[in-house]
């Protein structure tokens, strides 16, 4: 067991690293740097100013010197201006430029500087990782066990009407993408001409001019369920068709096996059958799957960012990628992959625990 | 001229598809007449699922076959005082073409139905095909690595898993964009991923007729003439004849597309390879001293095809989501193009005032993938039942 | 705001005002131009026999937060700023030596007065005595002589002030004895050449006064100014708070910074996010609304200013690049271009249709010419007489919506001539890198106050911003002419000429001039556009 923890360790490593030394060649091609340098110190600046800019930032160093940078083992780059002041990679970190270090990268668990956001990577990072997890949070808490009881109320008789109806609503939200369904949602639910709340007005039923906020930036300040319920449910509606015909499927296999043909003939209750023998057994491969739905939610998690400006990962990703943010996106690299690669872990291990049959060598 | 009543408008609409009707009659008509001899094919009309699904997607492709036809007005074309127009708006000087909008003008004044016809042909002209390449490179890679398994195994799991783990939205802004289009790094892709399907289609005959040199020497040379023909036409734009091309813009989005692909059905096909792999028919195909490509391809693959087909078939779907993703980022296709995608992001900021430009090409791109969802449900059922 | 500007009149005011009230000059352009030479507001409206207009009929209260919505930026250094949003975060304790007003009036702000020599090449600044930085030193004439000797150090990158310095600099940085320190509160600017937009220049954006202790970096971080606010946090793509700053005595006290707190919002470009947000009570005044926005925003309930502007949209040819250095194409895809259309179909109507040489009514020297042609079919006839016949044009734009819409509309119309062109768009990001040398692409131009400016900056042959490549012996020779004419009228006879050879040479395309609206909620007070997006929070109030 400690092996292969080991050995999957030494997998994400090794990933991560190919990974980011992918995405460092693509943000440091020359058009790149340029774009970076017209973002960062004016829009209409001349080549020459570009140049320079370049030169004086540390962006002059060849592509593998400047990975080594990142990484650490290289010592970072120091730039001396005509007038003697010293700038460089690691000077910004100490107060006094002599006292600074000589290598600072990830292997010193320095992250690098965002040029977007002016700040620390890593706290940038930790900061929309944890927005993002308290989205995907309320994600689970409302996706999972609808799902799982979706599927197994469809799976529980193949063939009925509910089966039917309920297997029909799964495929139809799997076929509505989140760019669909979170606009429908924000004129339906967040709008004060059309949709719901003029309707609910009218009625007297609705003080505010609107039922849900379509915006979710307030709840960086504190969740509620008026701003947070829209994003939410965006995004728990697209995974949840998934895992429903999952469960579904599932569902139905186990209902068919020998154990459950004798549990009846025993004549337990149909109820008990379901609850008793049947859900443990059905639930296995839900489970893997609802792990290995992380980096598919990822995607989600972009785009409703994105549509209710709410700044967390997948929001930071898309600043960080439009403005050519080099370290930031270096680091969001990483984060995927980790996240990723470790859902992919305990989605095995999970696997393991739950069926009794499989073995790890 | 009055406006025209929803009911005039379906009726009209209805009018115009009457090439697509009579293409879904037929079709319908000669697989329900002949279902018995079109093997899985012609199963699938014994499934009510499995039928509205391929009614539905048969119905999209016959819309983008024949839009020319249906279209009423030029999909970039720009009329004045028709901008964000309700559905059944009259032309106010028609001048011998269309006299109405039949569901509006968008927000630069483009008629929303036509944009909506001829987006079926952009999105059916790239979801399908580079879901198929996706598939061919899958399958090229995917069988190896699953039946001889070892360091190539090893190797490929590796750099699948690597792609795999890139979040799909950082490799789209990463190779969806111009500068990289300037890098020529989208070309040199091409070069390599097109190169698979002719490998693919060589090995194929290759290993069948073996035995019958002038065969498949005679297979072998149309494949390569005709796949380096679409090859030098398609990856470098230098067809000689002019009759392959691919715009930059589009090759990018072709190739980050089957790029992100492509793993997910390496890792399918090699599992199924190893799970086939052991049976007994591959074990006799083995002990006769066939050749590894030809059990691979002739015994491995038929018996794999049940599942790759419903892979398939959703992945055609979500392919589609996935390049109104790349239209909902506002990267990659050309910006005027009708693509759903697009114009859903165009028109969903002014969803709450005008409706209709958003919502007809959401529901064409939903029933889309419906359909491609319920038409894979009704293959796996019916392949399950063999 | 007091006013204690000199009495003496600059012999030019006086010439002025007998064009303004002759109707030979428009009443803003005279106000921009009076209050330019150092008259002050109250006697420039005299000079035309008017009263200034009285101060807003609403009193503005005092106390309340105000959330505003704005793309909140990575700060940097003011003199490199290349957007209008990273200025107003800082203009509540960045004050500026003058202001530019929304009637095309200049007012003092950090300098007292300014007195312009009748030949406009030697200016006397006088500094507002009384006034404080935040850390308690006294503003004096060394701390402005200082901040235009940054301006004029053009080793900077990005530092736009220098460009607009060209009078008083040399080899990139201030000439020598260009700037004479008379005492604590006065200083004397000496020009090498007249340049009656020094102190207009002084009012951009870029231009805001720092402390000579400021390093160069963040301004956020070390926030030393003059204002009455301070920040109290600033996260770039997220927001800022800004607070009145209790510890500090405004020279202004009781003219201004009403509000205790303001927080502006970043939420991306989207406008249907802000409308989202407006809707559940996030917001309660924009930035800036586009398009079809406008009303969308006028019916939730909020409130549209306009400011008239001579920004635009210019959708020029590069004359280096094949097939533009021809000039019947570039007069042919004119042809097939109808101004008004893409007025309507690219910005809604919310504008002045313009007339293809980038010279603006509102500018003094502006003539009037013949209307423009537009004849489709003559324009295919033409493309097809050079032989491109089946040639496809492709017409770039910047993913910003409203030039992408304007620029569609201009594409659909030479495609309806029966001319092949596609459209590429690219993400702001990437688009300026090469902007100079797109062979047909639109890029935005902001007002100048006087039709030589652009003429100047864009067109002449070789400046750094030509994106035209245009070069003609001819206009350049009358554009130097103009540049020396003071009376607006001998001028409109030079610029007749000039913008006739724009038209001529086929440079652009220039569908309109842009209106530009702002939206709040009808409870915000003082917080009308401004023609160059400025953001003065500190004269906005809530009720």
């Amino acid at each position: 067991m400690l092996f292969f923890l080991a050995r999957r360790v030494g997998m994400m490593l090794l990933t991560a690293l190919c990974l980011t030394v992918l995405v460092f060649y693509l943000t440091n091609l020359p058009a790149k740097l340029e774009t970076l340098a017209k973002t960062q110190a004016g829009a209409r600046i001349s080549d020459a100013e570009v140049a320079s800019w370049l030169e004086r930032n540390g962006y002059g160093a060849p592509m593998p010197v400047r990975y080594g940078e990142w990484l650490g083992v290289v010592p970072g780059w120091v730039h001396e201006s005509p007038d003697g002041t010293l700038r460089g990679r690691c000077i910004a970190r100490a107060a006094d430029p002599a006292e600074a270090p000589t290598y600072c990268g990830l292997l010193q668990g320095y992250w690098g500087w965002s040029t977007r956001f002016n700040d620390a990577v890593g706290s940038v990072i930790a900061t929309r990782l944890g927005a993002t997890g308290m989205l995907m949070l309320w994600v689970m808490i409302v996706m999972v066990p609808s799902a799982l009881a979706v599927g197994v109320l469809a799976g529980m008789r193949e063939g009925s009407r509910a089966d039917r109806t309920l297997s029909t609503g799964a495929i139809v939200s799997t076929a509505t993408p989140e760019y669909v369904s979170g606009v429908v949602f924000i004129a339906f639910f967040a709008s004060s001409t059309v949709g719901l709340s003029p309707l609910l007005r009218e009625w007297g039923l609705l003080d505010s001019p609107v039922l849900f906020q379509g915006n979710a930036r307030s709840a960086m300040e504190g969740i509620t369920f008026w701003n947070f319920t829209l994003p939410v449910v965006t995004i728990a509606l697209y995974g949840m068709g998934y895992i429903a015909r999952m469960t579904r499927a599932s569902m139905t296999e186990v209902m068919t096996q020998q154990y459950i043909r004798t549990a009846r003939l025993k004549g337990a209750s149909f109820r008990a059958i379901v609850l008793k023998h049947a859900l443990r057994n059905a639930l296995i491969a839900p489970f893997t799957v609802i792990m290995l739905q992380f980096p598919w939610l990822l995607n989600g998690v972009v785009i409703v960012e994105v549509l209710f400006s709410y700044p967390g990962f997948g929001w930071t990703l898309v600043e960080a990628a439009g403005n050519n943010d080099i370290e930031l996106l270096l680091a969001c690299a990483v984060v995927a992959v980790v996240v990723v690669l470790l859902t992919q872990l305990i989605s095995d291990i999970g696997y393991v625990y739950l069926n009794p049959r499989i073995r790890i060598s | 001229m009055e406006e025209l009543g929803w009911g005039a408008i379906f009726a009209r609409m209805a009018m115009q598809f009457m090439p697509v009707w009579i293409g879904l009659v037929a079709v319908f008509a000669l697989s329900i007449g002949f279902k018995r001899r079109l093997g899985l094919y012609g199963k699938l009309f014994d499934s009510k699922v499995g039928m509205v699904g391929f009614a539905i997607v048969l119905f999209w492709l016959f819309t983008a076959l024949f839009a020319d036809m249906i279209a009423t007005h030029d999909p970039l074309g720009q009329l004045r005082g028709l901008r964000n127009a309700v559905p059944g708006t009259p032309l106010p000087d028609p001048d011998g073409g269309y006299e109405y909008y039949l569901l509006g003008g968008d927000s630069r004044a483009r008629d929303v139905f036509s944009r909506m016809v001829m987006g079926a042909r952009e999105v059916l002209k790239i979801a399908p095909a580079a879901t198929l390449f996706a598939f061919m490179i899958g399958i090229t890679l995917g069988l190896p690595a699953g039946y001889f398994g070892g360091r190539l195994d090893t190797s490929l799991t590796f750099l699948a898993n690597l792609v795999l783990a890139f979040p799909v939205i950082l490799l789209f802004y990463l190779l969806v964009t111009p500068e990289i289009v300037e890098t020529g790094i989208p070309m040199y892709m091409a070069a390599v991923l097109f190169l698979m399907p002719i490998i693919f289609l060589t090995v194929l005959w290759n290993s069948r007729y073996f035995v019958q040199p002038w065969k498949r020497n005679l297979y072998i040379a149309v494949t390569l003439v005709i796949g380096l023909w679409a090859y030098a036409g398609l990856a470098f734009n230098a067809d000689p004849l002019g009759v392959w091309g691919m715009s930059p813009n589009i090759l990018n989005v072709f190739v980050a597309v089957v790029f992100v692909n492509a793993p997910t059905v390496f890792r399918i096909v090699r599992g199924l390879t190893m799970d086939i792999k052991s049976r007994d028919y591959v074990a006799a195909g083995q002990t006769r001293g066939e050749g590894s490509w030809y059990i691979m391809l002739w015994e491995i693959l038929p018996n794999a095809r049940g599942p790759l087909i419903v892979d398939f078939c959703l992945r055609i779907g979500y392919t589609t989501i996935l390049l109104g993703t790349l239209g909902f980022f506002g990267l990659g296709v050309s910006p005027e193009s009708p693509d759903w995608g697009s114009t859903i992001n165009d028109g969903r900021r002014l969803l709450t005032a005008f409706p209709h430009p958003a919502l007809v090409p959401a529901f064409a791109l939903m029933s889309l993938v419906l359909g491609l969802n319920l038409l894979a449900d009704g293959l796996r059922e019916e392949s399950l039942r063999d | 705001m007091s006013n204690t500007q000199s009495t003496h009149l600059h012999p030019a005011a006086r010439m002025y005002a007998a064009e303004c009230r002759a109707g030979k000059l428009g009443r803003r352009e005279f106000l921009t131009r009076a209050t330019a030479l150092g008259v002050s507001v109250p006697a420039a409206y005299g000079l035309l026999g008017l009263a200034a207009p009285a101060a807003k009929a609403q009193t503005p209260q005092r106390g309340g937060s105000l959330r505003m919505q704005m793309d909140i930026k990575a700060q940097r250094d003011p003199r490199t700023w290349d957007w209008s949003e990273l200025a107003n975060v800082c203009r509540g304790w960045l004050e500026y030596l003058v202001a530019y007003e929304r009637d095309g009036s200049l007012s003092p702000v950090l300098l007292e007065s300014w007195e312009a020599s009748d030949d406009a090449t030697e200016y006397t600044l006088r500094v507002r005595s009384g006034v404080t930085w935040n850390n308690g030193d006294p503003l004096t004439a060394a701390h402005v002589a200082h901040n235009i000797e940054r301006w004029a150090d053009a080793s900077v990158e990005g530092n736009s002030m220098a460009g607009r310095m060209g009078a008083i600099a040399e080899d990139g940085k201030l000439r020598d004895g260009a700037i004479e320190i008379v005492d604590d509160l006065t200083l004397r600017l000496h020009l090498s050449s007249p340049d009656i937009a020094i102190i207009v220049n002084m009012s951009d954006y870029p231009a805001a006064v720092v402390h000579p202790s400021f390093t160069g970096d963040d301004p956020v971080a070390n926030p030393i100014g003059t204002g009455p606010y301070r920040p109290v946090s600033h996260q770039t793509g997220i927001g800022a708070v800004i607070e009145r700053n209790p510890d500090h005595t405004w020279w202004n006290e009781g003219n201004g910074a009403w509000l205790d707190r303001i927080e502006f919002l970043d939420l991306g470009t989207d406008p249907s996010a802000w409308l989202a947000a407006v809707e559940s009570g996030e917001v309660e005044i924009l930035y800036q609304t586009t398009g079809d926005f406008i009303d969308l925003f006028d019916a939730v309930g909020m409130v549209k200013t306009e400011a008239v502007t001579a920004s635009t949209l210019a959708v020029r040819f590069n004359q280096d690049q094949p097939p533009y250095d021809n000039v019947n194409v570039r007069r042919a895809l004119q042809l097939a271009v109808d101004n008004e259309v893409v007025l309507e179909l690219g910005y809604n109507d919310l504008g002045e249709v313009a007339e293809n040489h980038h010279v603006c009514p509102i500018h003094p020297e502006y003539a009037e010419l013949p209307p423009l042609e537009f004849d489709p079919d003559r324009a295919r006839e033409m493309i097809a007489a050079e032989g491109l016949a089946d040639h496809e044009f492709e017409l770039i734009s910047i993913d910003d919506a409203w030039q992408a819409a304007t620029c569609d509309s201009v594409a659909a119309q030479i495609r309806d001539a029966g001319i092949n062109i596609r459209r590429t768009i690219l993400p702001g990001a990437t688009f300026w890198n090469d902007w100079l040398v797109y062979p047909f692409s639109s890029t935005e131009w902001n007002m100048r106050p006087l039709g030589v400016q652009v003429l100047n900056l864009a067109y002449r042959s070789g400046v750094a911003w030509n994106e035209a490549a245009f070069a003609n012996e001819e206009f350049d020779r009358l554009l130097e002419q103009a540049n020396g004419i003071p009376d607006a009228d001998e001028r409109r006879e030079v610029m007749r000429r000039l913008q006739e050879i724009m038209q001529e040479e086929g440079v652009l395309i220039q569908p309109y001039w842009r209106s530009l609206f702002r939206h709040a909620m009808p409870n915000v007070g003082g917080a009308e556009m401004h023609p160059t997006f400025e953001v003065r929070y500190q004269e906005y109030w809530k009720s």
